[in-house]
């Protein structure tokens, strides 16, 4: 089997990306993908855990993760929509009008 | 019964307050009926009172609590007396004379703003009755203030003009200085004893006498101060509230300078309210004073020396009131030098008839104003006796009273005053230069009184509005002649000196009623303040009944050879200005001693300390808060900056923050070792 370090280790890097993607990217359906692989980073860890200690709870909750997901991806879409339409354009450091 | 008809006392006037402040514009004659309605209740209340006490049923009750604490408890509550049932019975009596005098000199001369008027009396009369019934220092020290409020709303209350305004802002502020002493002194008595009460087991005189004589428990003094010295400190600081109430000196000049307010508020303040309250707090607690002679001498002198001082200026006014004025602060005096003397009784007795004719001067010369169309100059007047002969005869009344003539009411407490300040001054210097002054202002007070007499009534009628006065009607001469029957008779009330010298036994009746022996509070009678006081008497001539009428037949003396100078030189068809004589000392004394030029001397004096103390408060307390304000507004302007607005940048933060959270983590579980 495995050693469930790997396991650890890919669901660093796969977190790594997807955090970089959102630290680099300014568009926001880039930023919309970078979050998913960050999930789907968290997802890993579950299921790795899950299968270490024979607990078939981490599974669920990677089941609930990915419901989760969608359903942030509908919301996320209906933000850019919105983004587009007021600002013409998806990049997400043009509103900056709420700070200070 | 009792306990809901004493606080009523108070109370209705208060709600005569209350009707002509809120309707008193929809009511006729601008809430004066409800006036005179609410103090006629309370002097049937105030009588119904006196009546329980002399059936021997005094009161002494905590009515609320308003603070309970661990060290002491702070309330109101009512003690009724013989000495509070005699005070509530002169205050609710001159209050409704007041009140239906003032139906002929406020609304019949068609004054404007009357509800405000009416209501000023009302509450006026309201405090100073609830500072009569106060049962703890506290509490008279509440009502104190508020009947200072009162005579500053109603000093002022010809607003519109220049006078009225500032007189009654001098008056709170130089009552207010006094004051201030007196609030120091009620702290010290709460710090000293953990009670303000004035009667009872528990009460500060009767804790203070038990300290003195060892029998009690020693009580705190700051810094292991001696207790007679720290008793003495605090009497005299509470002294200072009496001393600026009562306009005695130094604090006196506010009370010439309120004869700018109506006239039946000066009868008001001057009989029963207001300057009686400085008096009336001494007389409250005279158990306490009794106990330090260091104090009692100083009232003695004070005393003494204001009624020879405030007479002299007396003397040479052109204006009617401020004639009345003047005897006003020197009749204090008198009242001030009995109770430093000794003679506790023959203060209430001089409060007593002064009270009544004061009040009655002060409205015979409310008549005389609105006859002569509000001209108060002297040298405008003469002749009124023939067109006025009511007035004339209550004011001859009541000036033969203020003059201390036999057998009007002002001899006979004027004249127990001087005996007793003459039987206990031997081996007291302070009491004896009292005495002195106070027998010195006798004559002198004759004559300014009988001056005043002659010019207003007398001689040929010297301007076009004497020849043809203003009549006044019944609601005038009403309470003249109440107030002119009680300034004959109230003398009789205590003729001490026909008892001594003719051996006439129960004609002493306030004596009797002042020492409990028809009911009372244990602790609060006269005689256990002779008791605990250090005077003894001694007789300088001969023996009681000699100095008794040595003492008589100087006073009257005196008093008579003023009356006659006052006669010779002024009861003539055409007086002249006799006083102008007197040259440079006439300006001295119509200047009142240039003492208002030296107040507000001193106070341009400690314009420095003034100013220090607002670079301190301006600077330094100030400028901490400020600073504190400035330093976290400056610091968010600052802070807020990371607010960006952009979604990358916040993202890097949590990551940022996410690490750093990791970095201490870590170090905290030893990973980096």
């Amino acid at each position: 089997m495995v050693p469930v370090a790997w396991y650890l280790l890919l669901a660093a890097g796969l977190f790594c990306v997807g955090l970089f993607g959102v630290l680099t990217r300014r568009d926001a359906l880039y930023f919309l993908m970078s979050v998913e692989l960050m999930m789907n980073a968290a997802n890993v860890n579950f299921v790795a855990f899950a299968l270490y200690y024979g607990d078939l709870t981490g599974q669920v909750f990677a089941l609930f993760v990915i419901a989760l997901a969608a359903a942030e991806v509908a919301v996320g879409i209906g933000i850019i929509l919105v983004l587009y339409r007021n600002f013409g354009d998806i990049d997400v450091t043009v509103p900056a009008e709420m700070r200070w | 019964m009792f306990d809901a008809y004493v606080p009523a006392v108070v109370l209705l006037p208060f709600v005569s307050f209350l009707v002509a402040l809120g309707a008193g514009q929809y009511l006729p004659r601008g809430g004066a009926l409800s006036g005179i309605a609410a103090t006629g209740g309370a002097l049937l209340l105030s009588l119904l009172l006196a009546v329980r006490v002399a059936g021997g049923e005094a009161y002494n009750e905590t009515l609320y609590v308003w603070a309970a604490g661990e060290q002491f408890t702070l309330t109101f509550g009512a003690l009724i007396d013989p000495l509070s049932a005699l005070m509530l019975v002169i205050v609710s009596l001159v209050a409704l004379l007041v009140h239906v005098f003032s139906l002929g000199y406020m609304n019949d001369e068609g004054e404007v703003g009357l509800p405000r008027y009416y209501a000023g009396l009302g509450l006026f009369t309201a405090s100073m009755l609830g500072f009569v019934v106060a049962d703890n220092l506290l509490m008279a020290f509440m009502f104190f203030e508020l009947v200072g409020l009162c005579s500053y709303l109603l000093i002022g209350f010809h607003f519109r003009e220049p006078g009225p305004p500032s007189a009654a802002k001098k008056a709170f502020l130089v009552t207010r200085f006094g004051d201030y002493f007196f609030l120091v002194g009620v702290v010290a008595v709460f710090a000293t004893f953990g009670t303000a009460a004035f009667a009872g087991e528990g009460s500060f005189p009767a804790l203070a006498e038990a300290a003195l004589n060892g029998s009690g428990e020693a009580v705190w003094t700051p810094g292991g101060l001696d207790a007679q010295t720290w008793f003495t400190v605090v009497g005299l600081l509470v002294l200072g509230g009496v001393v600026g109430k009562s306009a005695q000196f130094p604090l006196h000049t506010w009370l010439p300078d309120a004869m700018e307010g109506p006239t039946p508020v000066s009868a008001l303040i001057h009989a029963a309210t207001m300057v009686a309250a400085g008096v009336y707090l001494v007389a409250r607690m005279y158990g306490f004073y009794a106990l330090t002679p260091t104090t009692l001498a100083v009232i003695a002198f004070v005393g003494g020396f204001t009624a020879l001082f405030a007479a002299t200026m007396g003397v040479v006014k052109d204006e009617l009131k401020q004639v009345l004025a003047y005897s006003t602060i020197s009749q204090y005096g008198y009242m001030m030098l009995a109770l430093g003397a000794g003679g506790y009784v023959a203060a209430v007795f001089h409060l007593t008839t002064h009270a009544f004719f004061k009040a009655l001067l002060f409205l015979g010369a409310g008549s005389v104003i609105i006859a002569m169309h509000h001209n108060e100059d002297m040298w405008d007047m003469g002749g009124l006796r023939s067109k006025l002969p009511v007035t004339y005869y209550t004011f001859l009344a009541g000036s033969l009273a203020l003059a201390g003539i036999f057998p009007f009411a002002g001899f006979w407490s004027k004249d127990e005053i001087l005996y007793e300040a003459l039987v206990h001054a031997p081996g007291e210097p302070l009491l004896f230069g009292g005495y002195l002054m106070g027998l010195l202002a006798v004559p002198v007070t004759a004559f300014y009184t009988f001056r005043m007499v002659f010019l207003t009534f007398h001689g040929e009628p010297r301007s076009e509005t004497a020849r043809d006065p203003e009549l006044v009607r019944w609601n005038v001469k009403g309470p003249l002649t109440v107030l002119g029957s009680l300034a004959v008779v109230t003398g009789f009330i205590n003729m001490v000196p026909v008892q001594k010298v003719l051996g006439v036994e129960g004609i002493d009746l306030l004596h009797r009623w002042l020492d409990n022996e028809w009911g009372g509070i244990e602790g609060l009678s006269s005689h256990h303040y002779a008791d605990i006081g250090p005077y003894s008497s001694g007789y300088v001539v001969g023996g009681e009944v000699a100095t008794v009428l040595v003492g008589a037949a100087v006073s009257l003396g005196l008093a008579l050879t003023g009356l006659l100078v006052a006669w010779r030189l002024y009861n003539v068809p055409s007086p002249t200005e006799h006083t102008a004589k007197l040259g440079g000392i006439k300006d001295v004394l119509y200047n009142n001693y240039y003492l208002d030029e030296l107040q507000v001397w001193l106070a341009y004096r400690i314009e420095d300390v003034a100013g220090g103390a607002d670079t301190v408060d301006q600077g330094i307390i100030d400028g901490v808060v400020n600073g504190v304000s400035s330093v976290s507004l400056a610091g968010g302007s600052r802070v807020r900056r990371i607010q960006t607005g952009l979604v990358s940048e916040y993202a890097a933060m949590l990551t940022l923050g996410l690490l750093a959270l990791l970095v201490v983590l870590g170090l905290d579980g030893g990973w980096f070792l």
